[in-house]
Protein backbone atom coordinates (compact mmCIF):
# COMPACT_ATOMS: atom_id res chain seq x y z
CA UNK A 1 0.00 0.00 0.00
CA UNK A 2 1.63 3.27 -1.00
CA UNK A 3 2.45 5.48 2.14
CA UNK A 4 1.23 8.97 2.55
CA UNK A 5 3.28 11.52 2.67
CA UNK A 6 0.92 13.94 4.44
CA UNK A 7 -1.75 13.85 7.32
CA UNK A 8 -4.72 14.94 4.96
CA UNK A 9 -6.84 12.97 4.25
CA UNK A 10 -7.10 12.31 0.54
CA UNK A 11 -10.84 12.65 -0.03
CA UNK A 12 -11.28 16.79 1.02
CA UNK A 13 -8.19 18.41 -0.80
CA UNK A 14 -10.51 19.61 -3.59
CA UNK A 15 -13.01 22.00 -0.91
CA UNK A 16 -11.18 25.35 -0.74
CA UNK A 17 -13.21 25.34 2.28
CA UNK A 18 -11.11 23.45 4.65
CA UNK A 19 -9.77 19.83 4.82
CA UNK A 20 -9.70 16.73 6.71
CA UNK A 21 -6.88 15.39 8.06
CA UNK A 22 -5.24 13.15 10.82
CA UNK A 23 -4.53 14.17 13.89
CA UNK A 24 -2.76 10.69 15.44
CA UNK A 25 -5.61 8.35 14.72
CA UNK A 26 -8.76 11.37 15.08
CA UNK A 27 -9.86 12.67 12.13
CA UNK A 28 -10.45 16.03 12.34
CA UNK A 29 -11.68 19.12 9.99
CA UNK A 30 -9.82 22.22 9.38
CA UNK A 31 -12.10 25.25 8.43
CA UNK A 32 -10.61 27.97 6.72
CA UNK A 33 -10.85 31.75 7.07
CA UNK A 34 -12.44 32.27 3.49
CA UNK A 35 -15.65 29.62 4.74
CA UNK A 36 -15.96 31.69 8.67
CA UNK A 37 -18.96 33.41 7.66
CA UNK A 38 -20.82 30.40 6.48
CA UNK A 39 -19.97 28.40 9.40
CA UNK A 40 -20.53 30.88 11.89
CA UNK A 41 -23.94 31.83 10.38
CA UNK A 42 -24.70 28.25 10.24
CA UNK A 43 -23.63 27.12 13.48
CA UNK A 44 -25.55 30.47 15.23
CA UNK A 45 -28.59 30.00 13.70
CA UNK A 46 -29.11 26.74 14.42
CA UNK A 47 -28.84 24.91 11.49
CA UNK A 48 -26.28 22.12 12.25
CA UNK A 49 -28.03 21.95 15.66
CA UNK A 50 -31.48 20.88 13.54
CA UNK A 51 -29.47 18.65 10.96
CA UNK A 52 -27.83 16.77 13.88
CA UNK A 53 -30.71 16.36 15.62
CA UNK A 54 -32.19 14.70 12.98
CA UNK A 55 -29.50 12.70 11.91
CA UNK A 56 -29.35 14.18 8.61
CA UNK A 57 -25.62 15.80 9.16
CA UNK A 58 -22.92 13.89 10.89
CA UNK A 59 -22.19 15.63 13.99
CA UNK A 60 -19.62 17.26 15.34
CA UNK A 61 -17.41 19.30 18.21
CA UNK A 62 -15.65 22.24 17.75
CA UNK A 63 -12.10 21.36 18.62
CA UNK A 64 -10.08 24.93 18.96
CA UNK A 65 -10.89 28.11 17.15
CA UNK A 66 -8.58 30.28 16.23
CA UNK A 67 -8.23 33.49 13.42
CA UNK A 68 -6.41 31.08 11.36
CA UNK A 69 -8.66 28.15 11.33
CA UNK A 70 -11.44 26.41 13.46
CA UNK A 71 -11.03 22.67 14.00
CA UNK A 72 -13.79 19.96 14.37
CA UNK A 73 -14.03 16.79 15.54
CA UNK A 74 -16.80 14.76 13.50
CA UNK A 75 -17.97 11.84 15.22
CA UNK A 76 -15.68 8.82 13.92
CA UNK A 77 -18.01 6.38 11.34
CA UNK A 78 -16.57 3.34 10.78
CA UNK A 79 -16.42 1.83 7.55
CA UNK A 80 -17.00 4.53 4.21
CA UNK A 81 -19.36 2.89 1.85
CA UNK A 82 -18.97 4.52 -1.93
CA UNK A 83 -21.98 5.08 -4.29
CA UNK A 84 -20.59 1.92 -6.38
CA UNK A 85 -21.20 -0.35 -3.09
CA UNK A 86 -24.65 0.41 -2.76
CA UNK A 87 -27.63 -1.43 -3.20
CA UNK A 88 -30.33 0.10 -5.85
CA UNK A 89 -32.39 1.14 -2.30
CA UNK A 90 -29.15 2.78 -0.70
CA UNK A 91 -28.53 4.63 -3.83
CA UNK A 92 -32.27 5.71 -3.71
CA UNK A 93 -32.35 6.98 -0.41
CA UNK A 94 -29.00 8.98 -0.39
CA UNK A 95 -30.21 10.78 -2.82
CA UNK A 96 -33.33 11.46 -1.62
CA UNK A 97 -31.28 12.57 1.81
CA UNK A 98 -29.39 15.32 -0.81
CA UNK A 99 -32.80 16.84 -2.01
CA UNK A 100 -33.85 17.12 1.74
CA UNK A 101 -31.10 18.71 2.65
CA UNK A 102 -31.36 20.88 -0.19
CA UNK A 103 -34.29 21.84 0.22
CA UNK A 104 -34.20 22.55 3.91
CA UNK A 105 -31.04 24.47 3.40
CA UNK A 106 -32.84 26.95 0.83
CA UNK A 107 -35.86 27.31 3.54
CA UNK A 108 -32.94 28.66 5.46
CA UNK A 109 -31.18 30.87 3.53
CA UNK A 110 -28.48 28.56 2.91
CA UNK A 111 -27.84 25.86 -0.27
CA UNK A 112 -26.06 22.74 -0.91
CA UNK A 113 -22.66 24.09 -2.79
CA UNK A 114 -22.42 20.26 -4.12
CA UNK A 115 -24.01 17.64 -4.32
CA UNK A 116 -21.53 14.94 -4.69
CA UNK A 117 -22.64 11.33 -4.08
CA UNK A 118 -19.05 10.76 -1.77
CA UNK A 119 -20.61 13.57 0.49
CA UNK A 120 -22.92 11.02 1.86
CA UNK A 121 -22.34 7.40 3.11
CA UNK A 122 -24.02 5.14 5.57
CA UNK A 123 -23.92 4.74 9.73
CA UNK A 124 -26.10 3.51 12.22
CA UNK A 125 -28.51 2.20 9.54
CA UNK A 126 -28.96 5.41 7.27
CA UNK A 127 -27.74 7.47 4.75
CA UNK A 128 -25.96 10.38 6.39
CA UNK A 129 -24.39 13.49 5.27
CA UNK A 130 -20.87 13.81 5.86
CA UNK A 131 -19.30 16.85 4.06
CA UNK A 132 -19.89 19.91 6.77
CA UNK A 133 -18.44 22.68 4.43
CA UNK A 134 -21.07 21.77 1.83
CA UNK A 135 -23.33 24.46 2.89
CA UNK A 136 -23.01 28.18 1.49
CA UNK A 137 -25.19 31.17 1.25
CA UNK A 138 -27.99 31.42 -0.91
CA UNK A 139 -27.95 34.40 -3.50
CA UNK A 140 -31.57 35.07 -4.29
CA UNK A 141 -32.76 34.54 -7.99
CA UNK A 142 -29.89 31.94 -8.58
CA UNK A 143 -30.12 28.84 -10.01
CA UNK A 144 -28.74 25.64 -8.01
CA UNK A 145 -25.26 25.50 -8.78
CA UNK A 146 -25.19 21.60 -7.90
CA UNK A 147 -27.91 20.74 -9.81
CA UNK A 148 -25.90 18.93 -12.73
CA UNK A 149 -23.59 17.28 -10.32
CA UNK A 150 -27.16 15.73 -8.24
CA UNK A 151 -28.11 14.62 -12.09
CA UNK A 152 -24.57 13.36 -12.88
CA UNK A 153 -23.91 11.77 -9.27
CA UNK A 154 -27.70 10.54 -8.14
CA UNK A 155 -30.52 11.62 -10.78
CA UNK A 156 -28.50 9.86 -13.55
CA UNK A 157 -27.16 6.68 -12.12
CA UNK A 158 -30.40 5.79 -10.44
CA UNK A 159 -32.41 6.27 -13.88
CA UNK A 160 -30.27 4.10 -15.78
CA UNK A 161 -30.08 1.23 -12.77
CA UNK A 162 -33.94 1.23 -13.59
CA UNK A 163 -33.28 0.53 -17.14
CA UNK A 164 -30.38 -1.87 -17.02
CA UNK A 165 -29.94 -2.94 -13.36
CA UNK A 166 -27.78 -1.52 -10.53
CA UNK A 167 -24.56 -2.91 -12.46
CA UNK A 168 -24.48 0.87 -13.64
CA UNK A 169 -23.57 2.24 -10.32
CA UNK A 170 -19.99 0.18 -11.08
CA UNK A 171 -19.17 3.05 -13.60
CA UNK A 172 -19.45 5.31 -10.72
CA UNK A 173 -15.98 4.12 -10.15
CA UNK A 174 -14.93 5.06 -13.08
CA UNK A 175 -16.62 8.24 -13.25
CA UNK A 176 -15.78 9.73 -10.15
CA UNK A 177 -16.97 13.11 -10.98
CA UNK A 178 -20.62 11.62 -12.19
CA UNK A 179 -21.85 9.71 -15.17
CA UNK A 180 -21.55 12.56 -18.25
CA UNK A 181 -25.04 13.89 -18.80
CA UNK A 182 -24.48 12.65 -22.70
CA UNK A 183 -23.56 9.62 -21.82
CA UNK A 184 -26.59 9.21 -19.39
CA UNK A 185 -28.88 10.54 -21.85
CA UNK A 186 -27.53 8.30 -24.70
CA UNK A 187 -28.08 5.19 -23.09
CA UNK A 188 -31.72 5.93 -22.17
CA UNK A 189 -34.15 4.44 -24.45
CA UNK A 190 -35.86 6.75 -26.89
CA UNK A 191 -39.15 6.72 -24.85
CA UNK A 192 -37.38 8.43 -21.85
CA UNK A 193 -38.31 11.47 -24.21
CA UNK A 194 -41.93 11.18 -23.23
CA UNK A 195 -41.45 12.07 -20.11
CA UNK A 196 -41.80 15.28 -18.44
CA UNK A 197 -39.32 14.92 -15.55
CA UNK A 198 -36.52 12.78 -17.56
CA UNK A 199 -36.83 15.28 -20.85
CA UNK A 200 -35.83 18.29 -18.75
CA UNK A 201 -33.74 16.93 -16.20
CA UNK A 202 -31.66 14.79 -18.62
CA UNK A 203 -32.19 14.99 -22.38
CA UNK A 204 -32.36 18.71 -22.80
CA UNK A 205 -30.08 19.05 -20.31
CA UNK A 206 -27.41 17.45 -22.58
CA UNK A 207 -28.49 19.23 -25.51
CA UNK A 208 -27.99 22.57 -23.17
CA UNK A 209 -24.79 21.24 -22.03
CA UNK A 210 -23.32 20.35 -25.52
CA UNK A 211 -24.54 24.48 -26.85
CA UNK A 212 -22.81 26.17 -24.22
CA UNK A 213 -19.41 23.99 -23.89
CA UNK A 214 -17.36 26.62 -25.63
CA UNK A 215 -18.17 29.76 -23.05
CA UNK A 216 -14.90 29.80 -21.99
CA UNK A 217 -15.22 33.14 -20.87
CA UNK A 218 -17.90 32.71 -19.11
CA UNK A 219 -19.74 36.01 -20.75
CA UNK A 220 -23.27 34.79 -21.15
CA UNK A 221 -25.61 36.26 -19.57
CA UNK A 222 -26.21 34.44 -15.44
CA UNK A 223 -29.37 32.46 -15.80
CA UNK A 224 -32.05 33.30 -12.91
CA UNK A 225 -33.75 30.70 -10.99
CA UNK A 226 -36.79 32.12 -8.68
CA UNK A 227 -37.10 30.45 -5.10
CA UNK A 228 -40.24 28.72 -5.76
CA UNK A 229 -38.67 27.89 -9.19
CA UNK A 230 -35.73 25.57 -7.26
CA UNK A 231 -38.35 23.98 -4.71
CA UNK A 232 -40.34 23.29 -7.87
CA UNK A 233 -36.90 21.61 -9.31
CA UNK A 234 -36.08 19.64 -5.56
CA UNK A 235 -39.36 18.37 -5.20
CA UNK A 236 -40.20 17.15 -8.74
CA UNK A 237 -37.03 15.47 -8.39
CA UNK A 238 -37.44 14.13 -4.95
CA UNK A 239 -41.50 12.47 -5.89
CA UNK A 240 -39.74 11.37 -9.31
CA UNK A 241 -36.75 9.35 -7.11
CA UNK A 242 -39.07 8.60 -4.60
CA UNK A 243 -41.07 6.18 -7.37
CA UNK A 244 -38.64 4.65 -9.03
CA UNK A 245 -38.22 0.81 -8.75
CA UNK A 246 -35.60 -1.41 -9.95
CA UNK A 247 -37.01 -5.02 -11.89
CA UNK A 248 -34.27 -7.38 -12.09
CA UNK A 249 -34.34 -10.72 -11.10
CA UNK A 250 -31.80 -11.83 -7.80
CA UNK A 251 -28.92 -13.58 -8.65
CA UNK A 252 -29.90 -15.60 -5.39
CA UNK A 253 -33.61 -14.90 -5.63
CA UNK A 254 -34.55 -16.58 -2.24
CA UNK A 255 -31.69 -18.54 -1.38
CA UNK A 256 -32.29 -19.50 2.12
CA UNK A 257 -35.52 -21.36 0.73
CA UNK A 258 -33.44 -22.69 -1.84
CA UNK A 259 -30.92 -24.12 0.46
CA UNK A 260 -29.51 -27.81 0.30
CA UNK A 261 -29.94 -28.63 3.39
CA UNK A 262 -32.59 -29.25 6.20
CA UNK A 263 -34.15 -26.86 8.48
CA UNK A 264 -32.16 -28.69 11.43
CA UNK A 265 -28.60 -28.31 9.79
CA UNK A 266 -29.47 -24.93 9.60
CA UNK A 267 -30.01 -24.43 13.13
CA UNK A 268 -26.74 -26.42 13.48
CA UNK A 269 -24.87 -23.82 11.70
CA UNK A 270 -26.52 -20.87 13.65
CA UNK A 271 -26.10 -21.90 17.42
CA UNK A 272 -22.00 -23.45 16.53
CA UNK A 273 -21.80 -19.95 15.10
CA UNK A 274 -23.23 -18.13 18.04
CA UNK A 275 -21.16 -20.17 19.93
CA UNK A 276 -17.92 -19.39 18.67
CA UNK A 277 -18.80 -15.80 17.93
CA UNK A 278 -19.98 -15.60 22.20
CA UNK A 279 -16.33 -16.80 22.71
CA UNK A 280 -14.69 -14.45 20.52
CA UNK A 281 -16.66 -11.29 21.88
CA UNK A 282 -15.90 -9.01 18.77
CA UNK A 283 -16.70 -5.15 18.72
CA UNK A 284 -16.70 -5.99 14.94
CA UNK A 285 -17.55 -8.36 12.84
CA UNK A 286 -17.66 -8.58 8.36
CA UNK A 287 -19.80 -11.06 6.87
CA UNK A 288 -18.31 -11.69 3.61
CA UNK A 289 -20.96 -13.34 1.03
CA UNK A 290 -23.37 -12.87 3.60
CA UNK A 291 -26.43 -12.80 1.75
CA UNK A 292 -29.29 -10.66 2.93
CA UNK A 293 -27.71 -11.13 6.50
CA UNK A 294 -29.79 -14.12 7.96
CA UNK A 295 -26.57 -15.24 10.01
CA UNK A 296 -24.95 -12.17 11.01
CA UNK A 297 -28.26 -11.40 12.04
CA UNK A 298 -28.14 -14.50 14.40
CA UNK A 299 -25.14 -12.30 16.45
CA UNK A 300 -26.53 -8.95 15.97
CA UNK A 301 -27.37 -8.26 19.21
CA UNK A 302 -23.71 -9.17 20.38
CA UNK A 303 -21.77 -7.62 18.39
CA UNK A 304 -21.72 -3.58 18.44
CA UNK A 305 -20.54 -3.10 14.56
CA UNK A 306 -21.49 -5.66 12.01
CA UNK A 307 -20.91 -5.67 8.46
CA UNK A 308 -22.62 -7.90 5.81
CA UNK A 309 -21.48 -7.70 2.04
CA UNK A 310 -22.37 -9.39 -0.46
CA UNK A 311 -22.22 -9.75 -4.59
CA UNK A 312 -25.81 -9.95 -4.93
CA UNK A 313 -27.40 -5.65 -5.03
CA UNK A 314 -30.70 -7.14 -4.36
CA UNK A 315 -29.53 -9.16 -1.15
CA UNK A 316 -28.12 -6.26 0.08
CA UNK A 317 -31.02 -3.93 -0.65
CA UNK A 318 -33.16 -6.40 1.44
CA UNK A 319 -31.07 -6.66 3.75
CA UNK A 320 -30.94 -3.08 4.21
CA UNK A 321 -34.78 -2.85 4.48
CA UNK A 322 -35.28 -5.52 6.93
CA UNK A 323 -32.19 -3.37 9.09
CA UNK A 324 -34.36 -0.28 8.67
CA UNK A 325 -37.26 -1.76 9.67
CA UNK A 326 -36.30 -3.53 12.80
CA UNK A 327 -33.93 -0.49 13.58
CA UNK A 328 -30.87 -2.40 13.31
CA UNK A 329 -28.38 0.45 13.73
CA UNK A 330 -25.64 -2.04 14.16
CA UNK A 331 -25.93 -3.64 10.82
CA UNK A 332 -24.05 -1.78 7.51
CA UNK A 333 -24.78 -3.36 4.33
CA UNK A 334 -22.76 -3.26 1.39
CA UNK A 335 -22.42 -4.60 -2.67
CA UNK A 336 -18.69 -6.42 -2.96
CA UNK A 337 -17.77 -8.90 -5.96
CA UNK A 338 -15.21 -10.29 -3.61
CA UNK A 339 -13.18 -11.13 -7.16
CA UNK A 340 -12.49 -8.00 -7.92
CA UNK A 341 -13.30 -5.58 -4.75
CA UNK A 342 -13.62 -1.79 -5.38
CA UNK A 343 -10.09 -0.63 -6.08
CA UNK A 344 -8.45 3.05 -4.98
CA UNK A 345 -9.91 5.57 -7.31
CA UNK A 346 -9.77 9.19 -8.18
CA UNK A 347 -6.32 11.61 -7.87
CA UNK A 348 -3.33 9.88 -7.21
CA UNK A 349 -5.52 6.85 -7.03
CA UNK A 350 -5.95 7.82 -3.22
CA UNK A 351 -9.23 10.02 -3.48
CA UNK A 352 -11.53 6.63 -2.05
CA UNK A 353 -9.54 4.18 -0.41
CA UNK A 354 -9.61 0.68 -1.70
CA UNK A 355 -11.55 -1.99 -0.28
CA UNK A 356 -8.92 -4.16 0.81
CA UNK A 357 -7.03 -0.60 2.46
CA UNK A 358 -11.05 0.03 4.17
CA UNK A 359 -11.19 -3.15 5.56
CA UNK A 360 -7.69 -3.40 6.98
CA UNK A 361 -8.64 -0.07 9.02
CA UNK A 362 -12.02 -1.36 10.02
CA UNK A 363 -9.81 -4.61 11.02
CA UNK A 364 -12.67 -6.72 12.52
CA UNK A 365 -12.32 -8.86 15.19
CA UNK A 366 -14.08 -11.54 13.12
CA UNK A 367 -14.43 -12.49 9.76
CA UNK A 368 -17.47 -14.75 8.16
CA UNK A 369 -16.75 -16.60 5.11
CA UNK A 370 -19.69 -19.16 5.00
CA UNK A 371 -20.28 -21.48 2.15
CA UNK A 372 -18.15 -18.29 -0.42
CA UNK A 373 -15.27 -20.61 -0.51
CA UNK A 374 -16.35 -23.05 -3.20
CA UNK A 375 -17.61 -19.75 -5.30
CA UNK A 376 -13.86 -18.04 -4.95
CA UNK A 377 -12.07 -21.57 -5.48
CA UNK A 378 -14.34 -23.09 -7.76
CA UNK A 379 -15.99 -20.19 -9.75
CA UNK A 380 -12.97 -17.39 -9.61
CA UNK A 381 -10.74 -20.40 -10.26
CA UNK A 382 -8.74 -18.62 -6.89
CA UNK A 383 -6.15 -21.10 -5.52
CA UNK A 384 -6.56 -21.62 -2.03
CA UNK A 385 -3.32 -19.85 -0.78
CA UNK A 386 -4.38 -17.09 -2.25
CA UNK A 387 -7.49 -16.46 -0.69
CA UNK A 388 -6.27 -17.32 2.63
CA UNK A 389 -3.76 -14.68 1.84
CA UNK A 390 -7.12 -12.27 1.00
CA UNK A 391 -9.08 -13.18 4.17
CA UNK A 392 -5.54 -11.98 6.28
CA UNK A 393 -5.00 -8.96 4.97
CA UNK A 394 -7.57 -7.47 6.93
CA UNK A 395 -9.38 -10.48 9.65
CA UNK A 396 -7.75 -11.49 12.88
CA UNK A 397 -10.52 -14.63 13.16
CA UNK A 398 -11.78 -16.29 10.24
CA UNK A 399 -14.87 -18.59 10.95
CA UNK A 400 -15.32 -20.79 7.35
CA UNK A 401 -17.36 -22.95 5.79
CA UNK A 402 -16.35 -25.15 3.56
CA UNK A 403 -18.42 -27.25 1.63
CA UNK A 404 -16.87 -30.90 0.53
CA UNK A 405 -16.89 -32.36 -2.46
CA UNK A 406 -19.24 -34.36 -1.70
CA UNK A 407 -22.02 -31.12 -1.18
CA UNK A 408 -24.66 -31.17 -3.90
CA UNK A 409 -23.66 -27.07 -4.90
CA UNK A 410 -19.90 -28.08 -5.04
CA UNK A 411 -20.80 -30.72 -7.07
CA UNK A 412 -22.94 -28.62 -9.81
CA UNK A 413 -20.00 -26.73 -10.03
CA UNK A 414 -17.49 -29.29 -10.52
CA UNK A 415 -19.72 -31.01 -13.29
CA UNK A 416 -19.42 -27.26 -15.29
CA UNK A 417 -15.96 -27.72 -15.35
CA UNK A 418 -16.77 -30.57 -17.84
CA UNK A 419 -13.53 -32.22 -19.54
CA UNK A 420 -11.55 -29.61 -16.97
CA UNK A 421 -12.95 -31.24 -14.30
CA UNK A 422 -9.79 -33.05 -13.03
CA UNK A 423 -8.04 -29.61 -12.58
CA UNK A 424 -10.05 -29.43 -9.98
CA UNK A 425 -8.91 -32.13 -8.02
CA UNK A 426 -6.91 -29.97 -5.65
CA UNK A 427 -10.21 -28.74 -4.00
CA UNK A 428 -10.81 -30.83 -0.72
CA UNK A 429 -10.36 -30.75 2.77
CA UNK A 430 -6.35 -31.38 2.82
CA UNK A 431 -5.24 -29.23 0.30
CA UNK A 432 -7.84 -26.22 2.23
CA UNK A 433 -5.91 -26.93 5.30
CA UNK A 434 -2.30 -26.42 3.25
CA UNK A 435 -3.41 -23.42 1.58
CA UNK A 436 -4.95 -21.74 4.59
CA UNK A 437 -2.36 -23.05 7.60
CA UNK A 438 0.17 -20.41 5.26
CA UNK A 439 -1.28 -17.59 6.99
CA UNK A 440 -3.45 -18.97 9.57
CA UNK A 441 -3.80 -21.84 12.35
CA UNK A 442 -7.06 -23.94 12.85
CA UNK A 443 -8.30 -23.35 16.41
CA UNK A 444 -11.52 -25.54 15.56
CA UNK A 445 -13.03 -27.79 13.57
CA UNK A 446 -16.49 -28.92 13.22
CA UNK A 447 -18.92 -31.07 10.81
CA UNK A 448 -21.91 -29.79 10.49
CA UNK A 449 -24.58 -32.25 11.18
CA UNK A 450 -26.61 -33.11 8.38
CA UNK A 451 -24.46 -31.30 6.31
CA UNK A 452 -21.47 -31.95 3.96
CA UNK A 453 -19.80 -28.95 5.47
CA UNK A 454 -17.16 -28.50 7.64
CA UNK A 455 -16.82 -24.97 9.88
CA UNK A 456 -13.64 -24.04 10.42
CA UNK A 457 -12.55 -21.44 13.23
CA UNK A 458 -9.51 -20.06 12.14
CA UNK A 459 -7.01 -16.94 13.78
CA UNK A 460 -4.46 -15.35 11.53
CA UNK A 461 -0.79 -15.87 12.46
CA UNK A 462 0.14 -12.95 10.47
CA UNK A 463 -0.99 -9.93 12.90
CA UNK B 1 -20.69 34.77 -1.76
CA UNK B 2 -20.22 31.52 -3.47
CA UNK B 3 -16.98 30.16 -4.89
CA UNK B 4 -16.85 26.73 -6.46
CA UNK B 5 -14.34 24.10 -6.89
CA UNK B 6 -16.50 22.15 -9.65
CA UNK B 7 -17.38 23.68 -12.82
CA UNK B 8 -21.78 24.20 -12.23
CA UNK B 9 -21.85 23.76 -16.14
CA UNK B 10 -23.24 27.29 -17.82
CA UNK B 11 -25.87 24.99 -19.41
CA UNK B 12 -27.42 23.13 -16.57
CA UNK B 13 -27.57 26.80 -14.73
CA UNK B 14 -29.40 28.13 -17.70
CA UNK B 15 -31.87 24.78 -18.43
CA UNK B 16 -32.71 24.68 -14.48
CA UNK B 17 -35.82 27.87 -15.80
CA UNK B 18 -37.36 24.99 -17.83
CA UNK B 19 -36.80 22.37 -15.57
CA UNK B 20 -38.76 24.50 -12.96
CA UNK B 21 -41.81 25.31 -15.34
CA UNK B 22 -42.28 21.90 -16.35
CA UNK B 23 -41.94 20.88 -12.90
CA UNK B 24 -44.12 23.42 -11.86
CA UNK B 25 -46.78 22.26 -14.37
CA UNK B 26 -46.08 18.68 -12.69
CA UNK B 27 -46.49 19.48 -9.10
CA UNK B 28 -49.55 21.62 -9.92
CA UNK B 29 -51.60 18.83 -11.87
CA UNK B 30 -50.25 16.57 -9.47
CA UNK B 31 -51.91 18.75 -6.55
CA UNK B 32 -54.70 19.15 -8.63
CA UNK B 33 -55.39 15.02 -9.42
CA UNK B 34 -55.13 14.30 -6.08
CA UNK B 35 -58.17 16.79 -4.73
CA UNK B 36 -60.33 15.34 -7.33
CA UNK B 37 -59.52 11.96 -6.09
CA UNK B 38 -59.49 12.60 -2.62
CA UNK B 39 -63.23 14.18 -3.41
CA UNK B 40 -64.43 10.95 -4.78
CA UNK B 41 -62.38 9.19 -2.05
CA UNK B 42 -59.89 7.73 -4.04
CA UNK B 43 -56.40 8.29 -2.18
CA UNK B 44 -55.01 5.17 -1.19
CA UNK B 45 -52.83 5.36 2.56
CA UNK B 46 -49.85 4.60 1.31
CA UNK B 47 -46.83 3.06 3.12
CA UNK B 48 -43.69 5.23 2.85
CA UNK B 49 -40.84 3.69 3.86
CA UNK B 50 -38.74 6.72 3.30
CA UNK B 51 -38.78 9.83 5.35
CA UNK B 52 -40.75 12.56 4.07
CA UNK B 53 -38.62 16.00 2.32
CA UNK B 54 -39.48 18.21 4.43
CA UNK B 55 -37.44 18.55 8.01
CA UNK B 56 -39.16 18.11 11.72
CA UNK B 57 -37.63 20.95 13.74
CA UNK B 58 -38.12 21.02 17.64
CA UNK B 59 -39.34 23.76 20.02
CA UNK B 60 -36.14 24.38 21.39
CA UNK B 61 -34.96 25.67 18.27
CA UNK B 62 -37.38 28.65 18.16
CA UNK B 63 -35.27 31.10 19.26
CA UNK B 64 -32.31 30.36 17.14
CA UNK B 65 -34.75 30.54 14.08
CA UNK B 66 -35.71 34.60 14.81
CA UNK B 67 -32.27 34.63 13.14
CA UNK B 68 -33.43 34.01 10.10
Amino acid sequence: MPKKTTDFHEASFRDPSGAMFYDEKVLRRRINPIYFPQYTKLKESGFFKTLHDNSLLISHEETAVSEAEIIITPEPIPFITNPYEWSFEQYKHAALHTLKLQKYALSKGFILKDASAYNVTFHKGAPIFIDTLSFDFYEEGTPWRAYKQFITHFFGPLVLAKYHGSEIFKMMQTHIDGLPVKLIASMLPGKTKLSTTLYTNIHLLAKMESKHSEDYKAETKVAKLSRKGQENVIDSLYNYIKDLELKEASEWGNYYTKTNYEQQAFEGKKTQIQEWVSLLKPQRLIDIGGNDGTFARTVLKNVPDVIVTDIDANAVGQNYEMARKQKESNMLAFVCDVLQPAPGIGFNNTERNSLIERLHNYAPDVTMALALIHHITLSGNVPFEKSAEFFAKFSTHLILEFPTREDSWVESLLVRKREFINHFDFYNEVSFEEGYQSYFTIEKKVTLPGTKRILYLLKNKTR
Amino acid sequence: MNFLYFDPGLGAMIVQAVVAAAAGILLFSKGVMYKVKGFFGLNKEEEDPYDSIDVEEKESETDAKKDN
